[in-house]
């Protein structure tokens, strides 16, 4: 068999691929990292969501309306807006605990190193910290802090260089100085850089990594293209039964966070949003319909033309799962992994989703995500909403790509269904 | 009492396994503590598990956590991904207690 030979090979490559990718430890942390943030975010999420509930600003005065939204701002300044630091904190922290050391000391020790990378004035005010800075325009210069943050300190205590204390100093107070000295030699190196960094044009690391690496980088990830090739390749990982979403978000997740971040900024200042690819783009409007490979299309066609009794007992037993997002009984069950005669839907339907969303958005008929990060495991309509800043096209074009995916898949399933029927009717017959 | 963890990326999907892991342990009078994680908890909380079942989309978690694993004696395996689409208590259930077994007598299997 040719076929099962094919992908035996693909297996043998995606396999290490896929260890690499997430299993390599900075990546891990920086997953590790986002998901301590993520409570925060999504708190700051929902105030921005209520904030702007929808036909308020046309019920309330305008007064009142300004002091409603004034009162609610401090929730997503506090925790979405700066989301950076929490990252920051999250990174330091399980990068430490990862070497073995106390996760803690990680933590602070790379966002003090963060703040002294940070420029400390607006404006000619001094004393200050622009809260721009500890956003998304930080974002990449604090993954790196951090990361270079946790190394140094794992280095100098490794290093072991203590305070000799004289005898009889008890023991406990010579310890309470252990990570005095590879804290102070981290910032200090930290501190070195920044002065460096002020004889050159750029002035600050801050603005050389957003001018030299995240700007390329979010521009790249914010168009089109980069986003078929994301999408294929979770659908391709997926395919082999390994979790793409996984794999592929530890490398995308700071570039659509920080394209998230540039929105909610617009969103709240009432311009208009930059971008269309952001963190919202991908988990609603290709995750939230039903799962990655937005199988509730599928499960929809089981209850419509499914006839197998092997098939419509999938449905059910996926159905609930997948009103939340969750998915791998379909994945495993019907089966998609390994299954060339899926392959064909299973790849095209997101890159058509993909390229129908992307165009309902650039035209205006559906407003661009507006920055606030709906978890995803939001049914598919109210995700859509809350999305796109409480907009019921959000909805719409969620439930018009749905129709759209059970249109592709529609004589897949088919034969797909057919094969299983006539050998449950052969089986029963014997 | 035997203790079953199971983990995939956020402990969702592996959860609906639980349930149904747990039903069918009751129905045979096992008694057993089977609870799922998310793959940043895992290493930690296989700890507390006498057996860790990997989801099999996440099957590349297991050569990370073998190392421990051998070292503590927690057999780790991903679960066949057939029962995993099936959602198959009975048969996921079955295999962890295998698992348990041949670790505490490695011979009997044999």
């Amino acid at each position: 068999m040719n076929q099962s030979k094919l992908m035996n090979v693909l297996e043998k490559l995606l396999l290490p691929l896929a260890d690499k990718l997430n299993n390599n430890r900075y990546l891990t942390a920086l997953r590790d990292g986002f998901m301590v943030a993520l409570p925060l975010i999504i708190f700051g999420s929902i105030f921005v969501v209520i904030a702007n509930f929808p036909f308020l600003d046309r019920l309330l005065s305008e007064e009142a309306y300004a002091a409603y939204q004034n009162a609610l701002g401090p929730a997503s300044a506090a925790t979405l807006s700066i989301m950076g630091l929490f990252v920051i904190i999250g990174i330091g922290y399980k990068m430490t605990e990862h070497n073995g050391l106390e996760g803690i000391y990680g933590g602070v020790v790379s966002l003090a190193a963060f703040l002294i990378m940070t420029p400390q004035v607006l404006e000619g005010v001094t004393g200050v910290i622009p809260t721009s800075s500890l956003g998304a325009e930080g974002l990449f210069l604090g993954i790196f802090t951090a990361f270079i943050a946790s190394e140094l300190y794992r280095y100098f205590v490794k290093k072991n260089w203590m305070i000799k204390m004289p005898a009889g100093v008890p023991d406990a107070v010579s310890r309470s100085f252990s990570a005095l000295i590879p804290i102070a030699l981290t910032l200090s190196v930290f501190l070195v850089v920044r002065i460096l960094f002020s004889f050159t044009p750029f002035e600050t690391a801050q603005n050389f990594i957003y001018t030299v690496i995240q700007q390329p980088l979010t521009v790249l990830g914010s168009g089109l293209p980069a986003t078929i090739v994301a999408v294929l390749l979770i659908q391709f990982f997926w395919f082999f039964g390994l979790h793409g979403q996984i794999i592929v978000n530890s490398v995308f997740d700071p570039i659509w966070f920080a394209l998230n971040d540039q929105n909610l900024k617009a969103f709240q200042a009432g311009e208009e949003l930059p971008n269309i690819i952001t963190k919202q783009f991908i988990d609603t409007f290709l995750v939230g319909m039903g799962g990655s490979g937005m199988t509730l299309a599928v499960i929809a066609l089981i209850f419509l033309i499914g006839r197998s009794r092997q098939i419509k007992e999938l449905g059910k037993l996926g159905a609930p799962p997948g009103l939340f997002n969750v998915n791998e009984p379909i994945i495993f069950g019907l089966p998609i992994i390994m299954n060339p005669l899926v392959l064909i839907p299973w790849l095209l339907a997101p890159v058509v989703v993909t390229i129908i969303t992307y165009t309902a958005m650039s035209i205006g008929w559906v407003p661009k995500p507006a920055g606030v990060i709906v978890p995803w495991t939001t049914p598919i309509g109210l995700s859509g909403f809350l999305a796109t800043g409480n907009a019921w096209q959000g909805a719409v074009l969620q439930i018009f790509n749905l129709l759209v995916v059970m249109a592709i898949w529609w004589p897949f399933l088919k034969i797909l269904d057919k094969q299983v029927y006539e050998k449950e009717k052969e089986g029963s017959k014997q | 009492m035997k203790r079953i963890l199971l983990a995939c990326s956020s402990g969702m999907s592996t959860s609906l396994l639980v349930s149904r892991m747990k039903e069918a342990a009751a129905a045979r009078g096992v008694d057993v503590d089977i609870w799922a994680v998310s793959q940043d908890k895992a290493a930690t909380e296989m700890r507390k598990a006498d057996v860790l079942l990997v989801g099999p989309q996440m099957r590349f978690l297991i050569k990370k956590l073998s190392q421990e694993g051998a070292a503590m004696g927690i057999p780790i395996e991903a679960i066949d991904p057939i029962a995993y689409g099936r959602v198959d208590g009975e048969a996921v259930l079955e295999k962890a207690l295998e698992l348990i077994k041949r670790e505490r007598n490695p011979h009997e299997s044999e």
